[in-house]
């Protein structure tokens, strides 16, 4: 998905306009004349400023469309590839304190090669060794309290 | 003398060493495939360095840091596809030396200069980095305020190709780097009664997922497809060494000053490096007409320039704590960590410290050598590994780093957040390298204006009525003035 200059420029004036007020409502430092809302209110303004610069460019530019999908997005699959991608990271937030690491990570793993075609043998394989070798990485040599969920603990 | 002895101490002991040796190759492996950056390698250690020591931790940053850029030339001549950014502004050079046979010429160079220039850039991170700390305890937050400034106009204009573009990366990371309560009011911004934010959003699920998740989406789109095999056999790469390094010591030695002059100025890294030393070089060439065409000329003088350029990035990260290059933003989050606080006072508190890292450097050069050898010789098989696998591991690998920077799922929603923004913007054409200084400088720069403003009782005239401020203010108005000439200059150019 690319966004032409005056569409970019629409996005950045609204986030910055939105910045700069939302930055008036911040505490100013009793007795000083810079407090937090300084900062937030510079980047604000700086915001609009790039995206009248944009209108401008957008402007010269003459019409092309708001929104261009970009060459990748018309091949077969290419969306429904970054979605799935997108939708296993998300389980993963949500559903690994349930579930557990080492379930969560090998059906991540065959989602992700079977939608790349590998082969199923391959995709056990890799899915299930992968795995194991993260998890004896990271919860036994480097300590990280890998959820465990519904898994008993394994024997490392 | 003592700090010298202590610090051979702490570098020489078995479980360094080893983890130099890991390090290395796997800073090797991430470079050497294509996609996977510099960056991205030192993001994906930084979780691991979680549970190491202080100077382990560092090692294994500098070491898989300088081999990552080395290897990033081997697809670059095998394949055309650089490996990583700072590959790119000779691969054309490095491939068409390839298809006249001369593979091993070429990889031999890369490994060499390379090398070579990462020893020079060393050289002089070891004599002007305590010399400058020492000048930099004069320092007070003027001086300091007008570094970041320095340090954020060189992320957004030097090397963008639109300044408009680079400039809206950097905003985004200036904005990120307010979420939270530090802030010298102490007010929470732009947290939406969300605890977590609270604390800020966390920098290393956020350098995951934009360098990382993005590149993993990227290749999940175009179906994982796999490179073309190599058919090239790459032969004797030590062959020619002595000849080279007479007929090239002029590029080399151009390479490595420029390299180091980029690298020491804060915002600017090894990609700028590489693209400003070729185009110096094939201006200053006798025979110009060559290059493009697979001349060796210009690949010798960007390649030791792009590594001189990673080790003199850590001259500005040690002495004032502003990032030289992506890398070294990555690194100073990891120095805070440890107890490490990056700015002059390290050098006279910890000068053992300082010495062992300026150690890890000479030895991560010196072992390039024979570790570059090895992975040019793997080469062919590394880069038969098809994408298909290797791209979900990494996807496993990088919720597993983001989830391990705060032991909660919070890191994995920055990092999905950060990767989705990484890929939009790719898509846009906005740099990612400018967001990622921005979030790092974004708070060093607010603490200095506002103690400033404190101190001065909210007189702007403060910033310049010290003389080094002063003449960093006048260095940067001069690089203000010249992006916005040559941006005018070449709008006359198009319109005429």
């Amino acid at each position: 998905m690319r966004f032409s200059d005056t569409m970019l420029g629409t996005v950045l004036l609204l986030l910055g306009a939105s910045i700069a007020i939302y930055a008036r409502t911040l505490p100013a430092v009793p007795g000083q004349q810079y407090g937090a809302a300084a900062f937030p209110t510079l980047i604000g303004l700086a915001m609009i400023g790039c995206a009248l610069l944009l209108f401008v460019k957008g402007w010269q530019a003459g019409s092309v469309p708001l929104v261009a999908r970009t060459e990748w997005t018309r091949q077969p699959g290419a969306l429904l590839a970054v979605a799935i991608t997108i939708v296993c990271i998300v389980a993963y937030i949500l559903l690994a304190r349930r579930i557990g690491f080492v379930p969560m990570s090998v059906a991540i793993l065959i989602v992700l090669f079977r939608s790349l075609s590998v082969s199923w043998g391959k995709t056990v394989f890799f899915a299930v060794a992968a795995t194991l070798v993260t998890d004896y990485v990271f919860r036994s040599l480097l300590l990280v309290p890998l959820p465990f969920g519904i898994m008993p603990r394994l024997p490392w | 003398m003592d700090a010298i002895i202590q610090a051979f101490g702490l570098v020489f002991t078995w479980p360094v060493l080893a983890t130099l040796v890991g390090a290395a190759l796997f800073g090797l492996l991430v470079g050497a495939v294509p996609g996977l950056t510099a960056t991205m390698a030192t993001a994906l250690l930084v979780p691991l360095t979680f549970f190491m020591d202080p100077i382990p931790a560092v090692g294994a940053m500098v070491t898989c840091a300088a081999m990552a850029i080395f290897a990033g030339d081997i697809p670059g001549a095998l394949l055309r596809i650089p490996g990583t950014p700072a590959s790119a502004a000779y691969v054309d050079e490095t491939y068409a030396m390839t298809r006249r046979g001369e593979a091993e010429t070429v990889l031999g160079a890369c490994v060499l200069f390379s090398a070579l220039g990462g020893l020079f850039g060393t050289v002089v991170l070891i004599f002007a980095a305590p010399a400058l700390a020492e000048f930099a305890l004069n320092f007070s937050s003027q001086e300091y305020f007008w570094m970041a400034m320095l340090g954020l106009t060189c992320a957004a204009f030097i090397g963008a190709t639109s300044p408009v573009r680079g400039m809206i990366s950097l905003l985004i990371g200036l904005l990120v780097s307010t979420v939270g309560l530090n802030n010298a009011a102490g007010v929470p911004r732009f947290t939406f009664g969300s605890t977590d934010l609270m604390a800020g959003i966390d920098f290393i699920p956020a350098m995951i997922g934009l360098f990382a998740i993005s590149e993993v989406l990227r290749t999940m789109a175009a179906g994982a497809p796999s490179w073309d095999n190599v058919q090239v056999k790459v032969g004797n790469i030590f062959r020619n060494w002595g000849g080279m390094i007479v007929r090239y010591w002029r590029q080399q030695v151009r390479g490595n000053v420029v390299g180091t002059a980029i690298g020491i100025l804060p915002g600017a890294g090894a990609d700028v490096a590489a693209y400003v030393s070729y185009a110096i070089s094939k201006r200053l060439s006798k025979t110009p007409g060559k290059y493009g065409k697979g001349h060796l000329e210009g690949v010798v003088e960007a390649t030791a320039s792009n590594n001189a350029a990673l080790s003199s990035a850590w001259v500005p990260a040690l002495v004032f704590g502003i990032p030289g290059d992506t890398i070294t933003a990555i690194v100073i989050g990891v120095l805070y960590v440890k107890g490490l606080n990056p700015g002059p006072t390290l050098f006279l508190f910890n000068p053992q410290m300082i010495y062992a890292v300026f150690l890890i450097f000479i030895l991560a050069n010196l072992l390039m050598v024979p570790l570059g050898w090895l992975v040019i010789k793997l080469a062919r098989g590394l880069l038969r590994t098809p994408r298909a696998i290797l791209m979900p591991i990494i996807l496993v690998f990088c919720i597993v780093g983001a989830f391990a920077s705060n032991n909660a799922a919070y890191g994995i929603v920055v990092m999905l957040a950060f990767g989705i923004l990484g890929f939009f913007m790719e898509e846009n054409e906005i740099p990612i390298a400018p967001c990622i200084l921005g979030i790092v400088i974004g708070p060093i720069l607010e603490r200095n204006f506002v103690t400033t403003m404190i101190k001065s009782d909210g007189s702007l005239l403060t910033f310049i009525d010290r003389p080094i401020a002063a003449v960093l203010a006048l260095a940067l108005a001069v690089i203000w003035a010249s992006v916005l000439y040559s941006t005018f200059r070449n709008r006359a150019a198009a319109s005429a």
